[in-house]
């Protein structure tokens, strides 16, 4: 039992280095995860739907709105940016879908 | 003519689109903001962009940009009006002085944080420019000095 132990002990010690290595990284071992809201880092207050090199880091190729748990952004500003896309969208400034 | 407000016009035209028509155009719109006891405070010709997808076979097209002062009652006008031209392919109005006024209050309640903050560590609660100048000075000084201790 003592014997059986040691070795339970021991398996979390060897496996520390690959833990804190995921820890550095994150919860699950993705290495890219600071949760910055861009728009609060840099005190942009108004999404301005016109503005359409603020908006593009948020749509990826596909043209759909990145969720907020993959970009960073607060709730508060992904729901003002979420109406700055959709309206870019209705004038023609941002596509709906790309294929 | 009740409370006055602010709206962003913006609509496309075709490309081929003539200076005359756009100006034809922008005479129409403004006829009906000022039917209704509006102002035009501004006119924003963007020129000709791509559009990010096909409307009717068009691939460009002229984008017009028009700020409004006027009552709720001018959007519906204006956008019947707007639906009825063909030499319009796109339109949108959106009122833009409610979300001005909630980005103007963050801004305020930011400042009034920060002077806050500034009063309670005992100093003036407006940064003068003095006190910006040498912080930027300070962090190259940082680096300069960390790279010298990497050597």
């Amino acid at each position: 039992m003592s014997d059986d132990r040691d070795q339970r002990s021991g398996r979390p010690g060897g496996r520390a280095g690959a833990g804190g290595g995921a820890d550095k990284g994150g919860r699950r071992g993705f290495f890219r995860r600071r949760r910055v809201c861009k728009f609060c880092v840099e005190k942009i207050d108004y999404i301005n739907y016109k503005d359409v090199k603020l908006l593009t880091p948020f749509i990826p190729e596909r043209g759909k709105i990145q969720p907020r748990r993959i970009s960073g952004v607060c709730a508060t500003h992904q729901r003002a940016l979420q109406t700055a896309i959709k309206r870019a969208r209705q004038v023609a400034l941002i596509p709906y879908v790309t294929e | 003519m009740s409370t006055t407000r602010q709206y962003e016009l913006i609509y496309i035209t075709p490309p081929e689109t003539t200076e005359d028509a756009l100006a034809e155009l922008h005479q129409q719109v403004q006829s009906v903001v000022e039917r209704f006891g509006g102002t035009i405070e501004r006119t924003e010709p963007w020129g000709r962009r791509r559009l990010a997808y096909e409307i009717g076979r068009h691939r460009e097209g002229i984008y017009v940009l028009e700020v409004i002062n006027g009552p709720g009652a001018l959007t519906a006008e204006l956008d019947r009006r707007l639906r009825v031209f063909d030499t319009v392919l796109r339109h949108l109005i959106v009122r833009t002085d409610d979300e001005l006024a909630v980005a103007e209050r963050a801004r305020l309640r930011r400042k009034a944080a920060m002077m806050q903050r500034r009063v309670r560590r005992g100093l003036p609660p407006e940064p003068t420019e003095q006190e910006r100048q040498p912080r930027e000075d300070d962090d190259d000084d940082d680096a300069m000095f960390r790279m010298g201790g990497g050597r």
